[in-house]
């Protein structure tokens, strides 16, 4: 059935901290690495060693620059993989019922048996999560390593999304944001955690936490009018952004 | 494609309503060969795009959600009158009428499913509006009338109503679709800032994407055209589809001078008009900005 349920018992999901996240790509890579063996196997890749090679990729990871008043201009890494939306489009217009979110937790899956490779549900997904395999002609996404996470062959600290269990810098959180008892929901509701493009109406389930404010930035031409056509070694340059942070 | 077929089912059952249908045997049979090769040509080439064409049939399940589903639900149910209506029509026998009134309504309603799956796209704002589901019918019709013209030039015959059907399908055809034209490029709705929830005054620019090759999304969603392009296929379109049939309909008289020249240049206008009509589906996938741009560089859509 492609009607969504109405409530799920659990609502799993991810917490990515943009203000943690050093753009590494590390977290997409062992995405592809686990999934390209898993429920979803393989990740069709084309023209792997060509010139201009294509494939599926279930994450990816995009950069901004922020400009502001306060903190002036400032490089944002941008995770991105599929949301789990509570409203999922991309549920509601499938024909066949391949697509499907579980009422168990959440987790919003392709049935690879039954989709028919119509590629509307990829139309319908604001946030690009989903990615169509040309080799099998069949729609795949993220599953949120279903295979992993519920799996007792593995530690069970193992038992988190692969991009989670491999980001270096700690930018991934995983849980269930249905539970208001969770850290992950308490982290959220501290950091103004926030949806992305709230105006689509798809209620996603991952939320990403904003970079924090600087507070001890020091203004351009405070600083250019330290430095202007001085010479000085490391030490006295250490010492003078101390005394202008300050 | 199938729309022109099913346009053609639509003005019959509109002429048959108000007057009759007994036409001369040839007329009739190349109608419904015609009417039958479109739809079915259509259907199948749609059917043939899927991923796994063989899994087709299981896309008849979700008609409480999915407007594909419906489309592809509707579409095969008409068969069933349309091609009971071939057969009386074929025959003769006067029942055809009715069979043919529950055929046009399904093809409506298949149109309608069709117009419906794009106008609810919410990603799409340039297809998430009123005009599409009343463009892709009047399309229909308005091709499905001009096909029936230019047949009834090739065998010489006259149908009543059809000269005004025709005229005020194709002039309807170029004002909803010159407003929404107008209409499009004045709509957004979201935005870099909103896409990636990072705060300021239009301030998000893009720095880099995730790769510097390209992928599904880039390929299937993310298509460049330039305005200068997209302008000359408009124009196409205005002058292929609605402008020359129109002048060609409305200046006949002055145009025959031999009635080869007139059948062979009735003949060049349907299928001119028909690729005018294929510039404008394309115009349409390819102008139609999907808000997944807006992580690959785009800063509104």
């Amino acid at each position: 059935m492609t009607s969504l349920p109405t409530k799920t018992n659990k609502k799993l999901g991810l917490v990515i901290d943009l203000d943690i996240c050093v753009g590494c790509h590390a977290c997409a890579v062992n995405c592809k690495e686990w999934n390209t063996s898993g429920h979803s196997s393989p990740l069709h890749d084309i023209d792997p060693y060509g010139d201009d090679p294509t494939g599926v990729w279930f994450n990816r990871i995009h950069t901004f620059e922020v400009e502001s008043e306060i903190n002036g201009s400032k490089t944002v890494h941008f995770p991105k993989s599929c949301l789990h939306c509570s409203d999922a489009p991309c549920v509601t217009v499938c024909p066949t019922g391949a697509s499907y979110k579980r009422e168990e937790d959440g987790i919003v899956l392709v049935n690879p048996e039954t989709c028919i490779g119509c590629k509307l549900c990829s139309w319908s997904c604001p946030y690009g999560a989903r990615e169509y395999d040309e080799e099998a002609g069949i729609m795949k996404k993220c599953t949120l390593c279903v295979d992993k996470i519920y799996n007792e062959n593995i530690p069970e600290s193992d038992r988190v999304p692969a991009c989670v269990s491999t980001c270096p810098a700690g930018a991934r959180s995983f849980g269930d944001l249905g539970d208001e008892s969770s850290d992950i929901f308490k982290i959220v509701e501290e950091r103004n955690g926030y949806d992305l493009m709230p105006e689509q109406e798809c209620s996603p389930t991952n939320k990403y936490l904003p970079p924090r404010e600087k507070n001890n930035q020091f203004k351009n031409n405070e600083l250019s009018s330290i430095t202007q056509d001085k010479e000085f070694s490391f030490d006295e340059w250490k010492e003078m952004i101390e005394d202008a942070s300050k | 494609m199938s729309g022109t077929g099913y346009g053609i089912i639509i003005c019959l059952s509109y002429i048959a309503l108000i007057s009759e249908i007994n036409f001369e045997y040839y007329f009739k049979l190349s109608l419904m060969l015609v009417s039958f090769l479109l739809i079915s040509l259509g259907l199948l080439s749609s059917t043939l795009h899927l991923g796994h064409p063989e899994r087709a049939w299981r896309s008849f399940s979700q008609w409480r959600s999915s407007w594909l589903s419906r489309e592809g639900l509707a579409a095969i149910i008409t068969y069933i009158p349309l091609m009971f209506f071939y057969l009386l029509w074929y025959l003769d026998i006067s029942l055809y009428k009715y069979l043919l009134v529950a055929s046009s309504i399904l093809c409506l309603v298949t149109i309608y499913c069709t117009g419906q799956m794009y106008a609810t796209l919410k990603t799409i704002p340039a297809w998430n509006n009123i005009l599409v589901t009343p463009i892709y019918l009047i399309n229909a019709i308005s091709m499905g009338a001009l096909c029936i013209y230019c047949l009834t030039r090739f065998y010489e015959t006259e149908v009543s109503q059809l000269y005004e059907l025709t005229l005020i399908s194709l002039t309807l055809c170029l004002f909803l679709k010159l407003i929404y034209w107008f209409y499009i490029s004045t709509k957004t709705t979201s935005t870099a800032n909103t896409a990636t929830g990072l705060e300021g005054k239009n301030n998000v620019s893009f720095f880099e994407g995730p790769h510097t090759g390209k992928n599904f999304l880039t390929t299937e969603m993310i298509n460049k055209i330039k305005k200068e392009r997209s302008n000359f296929l408009r124009l196409c379109f205005v002058i292929l589809t609605c402008i020359l049939p129109t002048y060609m309909i409305v200046q006949e008289a002055s145009l025959i001078v031999n009635i080869l020249i007139l059948k062979l240049s009735f003949l060049i206008t349907l299928i001119f008009a028909i690729i005018g009509m294929f510039m404008e589906r394309y115009l349409f996938f390819i102008q139609a900005k999907h808000v997944v741009s807006l992580y690959y560089g785009e800063n509104k859509v």
